[in-house]
C-alpha cells in the first residue's frame, strides 16, 4: 500500500501540483481577471442587470447578426464586465464556431481594455492544460485526478495512526519533519482533498464514462431532455425563417429578478434572435445555492411571453449538480471563498511536500550523494521546475500582462506564451544548477517577482496600491497585498533551503550510513 | 454571517483534542494527564466541534453549513498545529 501511495503520487505528481495550484488561484479567477484589465473601472455598485442585459443584447445584434445563439454572463459582485459568446458560421464543416468578447456594462460596447485571458487562463489550464487538444487535456486531468484518488485512499491506509499522530510534528528531523508536514497537510484537509478530487472527476464524468448515457438516451428528443437536466443553455432547434425583432430582454430579466432577488440573475441565453422562433432563457445566479443544476425562466423571444420556469431537476441530476457546485465553490461569499482558497492551498502544499519527500527519503540511501542515479536526478529537477518554477511562471504571466504593449497582435496568446517560456527556462535552470542552489535561486526569484509586482502595477497602471487602499478597491488592494504575502512565503522557503544546504553539506556524510534501518522502517511516504 | 463564534469553537475544540493526546501532554505539559482529564478534554473538544457545526447549519442550512464547517475545522486544526510547533520551538 505504501509503494502504491508513493508511485501513484509521484507519476503524475507534477501535473497534480500544477492542477492544484492553478485550481487554487482559480477560486479568485474573477478577481484576477479584474486585476488584469486595469482599464476597466471597478463597479462601486452592481448596475441594474436588466438594463445591462438589454444594452449588450442590442450590441450583440450589431456584432453578430444572424447568429443562431448568443449567451451573456451579467455583471455581479465579482465581475465588472459582461462576458458574451455567440455561435458563428463554422470554419470547417462539422466544427462549431464561436466568437466571444467582454463588454462594458456601462456602455454595452466591447471593453476597451488590454487583450487578456485574465484569471480564465489558470482556470482552463487547471483542467485542460494548453497547447494540446482540449479533449486530450481533459483526459490527462482525469487520469491525474484518478491517481490522486488512489493516492488519497492508499495514503489514509498507509498512515494508520491518523488520530494518534493528528497533532504530531517533529521539528528539525529532516525526513520525519517532511513526513509530519505531509501528513498534517493531508489529514487536516482530508475532507476537502477527497471532495475536490472526486467532484473534479464528476465535472467531466460525461467525457470519461459516456457509455451509460449513450445506451440510455438514443433519440434526439431524449438527448435534449438530458441536456435540459444538466444545463441552462437551451438548444437552438430550427429557425422559422420569419423575421421578428427580439422582445425586450430587460423585461424578461426584470421578471427573473423579481423571482430570485436583486442581482441574482447569472446568464441570459438567446437562440435565433431576430427570428419568430427565438427563445430566451434567463438563468438564476450561482450565489448562495450549493448546486449547479440549471434554474431558469424560458421566454418566447418574439413576444416576450413566459413559457416556463425550471427550478428543479431529477435526483440523479441534482446529485451531479451539488457535487459540481462543491468543486467550483461559486456559491461562496468572500469568507467562504477564502476558506476554499486556504484549504486548497494546503492541498497544493500536500502534493508539493509529497514530491519533495520522495527525494528526501532516497537521498540518505544514495550510495554516492554527489552522483545520484538518473531517476533520482530526474525527479529532483522536475520537482524544482514544477514547484518553484511554477510560482515564477505564474507570476511571469501577471508581469507579462502589465509589460506587453497594447494593442499587440494576439496579445492574450503572448501572455500565455510568456508563462510557458518562463516555465521552460526554470526547467533549464534546474537542469544546469546544483539542486539545492537551484531551489534557493528559483524560490528567491519567485519571491522577488512577487514582491515587485505591486510596484510594477503602480508604475504601469493608474491604480497603484495606495490609491486602491484609499478608494477601498478590494480587488486591486487584495491582489497587490496577496503578492507580498506570497513573496514573504517564498522568501522564507528560499532562506530555509539555502541555510539547510549550508548546514547539511558537511553533516551529510557521517549521517549517511547510520539511519538506513530507521528510515526503511518509517517509510510511510 | 458571523464566522467568529463557530471558528473560535473549532479552535478551542481542536485545542482540547490536542491536549487529550499523550504525546502532546508529554511535550507541552511535561507529564501525562490523568485518564479522567483526558477523557473530559476529548469530550469537550468533540462537543465544541459539534456546537460549531450546529451553529453553522442553523445559520446557513445544511448545504452551506457543512461546507463552512469543513473549512473552519481544517483551518482551525492547522492553526493549533502551528501553535504547538511554535510552542515546542520556543521551549527549545
Amino acid at each position: 500500500m505504501s509503494s502504491l501511495h508513493t508511485w501513484a503520487g509521484l507519476l503524475l505528481g507534477w501535473v497534480l501540483y500544477a492542477m492544484f495550484l492553478t485550481g487554487t488561484v482559480s477560486y479568485f479567477k474573477d478577481e484576477l481577471s479584474q486585476w488584469m484589465r486595469p482599464e476597466l473601472p471597478r463597479l462601486s455598485q452592481i448596475p441594474d442587470q436588466a438594463v445591462v442585459a438589454q444594452r449588450v443584447a442590442v450590441e450583440l445584434g450589431n456584432i453578430a447578426p444572424g447568429t443562431s445563439q448568443w449567451s451573456i454572463r451579467l455583471p455581479d459582485e465579482r465581475n465588472n464586465s459582461v462576458y458574451a459568446f455567440w455561435r458563428t458560421a463554422p470554419r470547417n464543416p462539422g466544427q462549431r464556431g464561436f466568437g466571444e468578447g467582454n463588454f462594458d456594462p456601462a456602455t454595452g460596447q466591447r471593453v476597451a481594455s488590454r487583450d487578456t485571458l485574465g484569471g480564465e487562463f489558470f482556470y482552463r489550464f487547471h483542467f485542460q492544460f494548453h497547447y494540446m487538444p482540449v479533449v486530450w487535456g481533459r483526459w490527462l486531468a482525469g487520469a491525474a485526478a484518478m491517481f490522486m484518488l488512489v493516492a488519497i485512499v492508499s495514503g489514509v491506509i498507509t498512515h494508520k495512526k491518523i488520530f494518534v499522530d493528528f497533532f504530531t510534528f517533529r521539528w528539525g528531523k529532516r525526513q520525519r519533519s517532511w513526513l509530519d508536514a505531509h501528513n498534517s497537510l493531508s489529514v487536516f484537509g482530508l475532507p476537502f482533498h477527497f471532495m475536490i478530487t472526486y467532484t473534479g472527476l464528476v465535472t467531466l464524468m460525461a467525457l470519461y464514462m459516456p457509455w451509460g448515457e449513450q445506451a440510455a438516451f438514443k433519440t434526439p428528443a431524449e438527448r435534449q431532455q438530458l441536456s435540459a437536466e444538466l444545463s441552462a443553455f437551451i438548444q437552438p432547434g430550427k429557425p422559422s425563417g420569419q423575421k421578428m425583432p427580439l422582445a425586450s430582454v430587460a423585461d424578461m430579466v426584470r421578471q427573473a429578478l423579481e423571482r430570485w432577488g436583486r442581482d441574482n440573475v447569472g446568464r441570459v441565453t438567446v437562440v435565433h434572435p431576430g427570428d419568430a422562433a427565438a427563445r430566451v432563457s434567463v438563468a438564476r445566479g450561482e450565489a448562495g445555492r450549493v448546486s449547479m443544476s440549471p434554474q431558469y425562466m424560458e421566454f418566447d423571444g418574439a413576444t416576450g411571453k413566459l413559457l416556463m420556469v425550471r427550478e428543479s431537476v431529477g435526483p440523479a441530476a441534482e446529485t451531479r449538480g451539488v457535487l459540481y457546485a462543491l468543486h467550483l465553490g461559486r456559491f461562496s461569499d468572500t469568507e467562504m471563498r477564502w476558506l476554499y482558497f486556504l484549504v486548497s492551498f494546503m492541498g497544493t502544499a500536500m502534493v508539493g511536500t509529497g514530491l519533495v519527500m520522495w527525494t528526501v527519503k532516497r537521498r540518505q540511501k544514495l550510495p554516492d550523494p554527489e552522483r545520484p542515479y538518473f531517476g533520482f536526478r530526474l525527479v529532483e529537477r522536475l520537482n524544482i521546475a514544477s514547484i518553484a518554477g511554477l510560482s515564477i511562471a505564474m507570476t511571469a504571466f501577471l508581469w507579462a500582462n502589465r509589460l506587453l504593449p497594447h494593442p499587440l497582435e494576439s496579445r492574450a496568446d503572448w501572455e500565455v506564451h510568456a508563462f510557458f517560456i518562463v516555465w521552460v527556462l526554470t526547467l533549464l535552470h534546474a537542469l544546469v544548477r546544483p539542486a539545492r542552489s537551484a531551489w534557493a535561486e528559483q524560490l528567491s526569484a519567485a519571491s522577488a517577482l512577487l514582491f515587485l509586482l505591486p510596484l510594477l502595477n503602480a508604475f504601469t497602471t493608474q491604480r497603484p496600491l495606495w490609491q486602491s487602499l484609499f478608494e477601498g478597491d478590494r480587488v486591486f488592494a487584495g491582489i497587490d497585498m496577496m503578492c507580498w504575502a506570497l513573496a514573504l512565503l517564498h522568501a522564507v522557503l528560499a532562506i530555509r533551503t539555502a541555510r539547510q544546504g549550508a548546514i547539511s553539506q558537511p553533516a551529510l556524510k557521517p549521517k549517511r550510513q547510520a539511519p538506513i534501518a530507521v528510515t526503511s522502517r518509517e517509510g510511510a511516504g | 454571517m458571523n464566522h467568529l463564534l463557530p471558528f473560535a469553537l473549532s479552535l478551542s475544540g481542536f485545542t482540547a483534542l490536542a491536549f487529550a493526546v499523550r504525546r502532546q501532554q508529554r511535550d507541552v505539559i511535561g507529564r501525562p494527564l490523568r485518564p479522567t482529564t483526558t477523557y473530559v478534554l476529548r469530550l469537550a473538544g468533540a462537543c465544541a466541534l459539534l456546537l460549531a457545526l450546529g451553529i453553522l447549519v442553523a445559520e446557513k442550512g445544511w448545504s452551506i453549513g457543512l461546507v463552512l464547517f469543513s473549512g473552519h475545522t481544517s483551518i482551525a486544526a492547522g492553526i493549533v498545529l502551528c501553535a504547538l510547533i511554535g510552542q515546542a520551538r520556543m521551549v527549545r
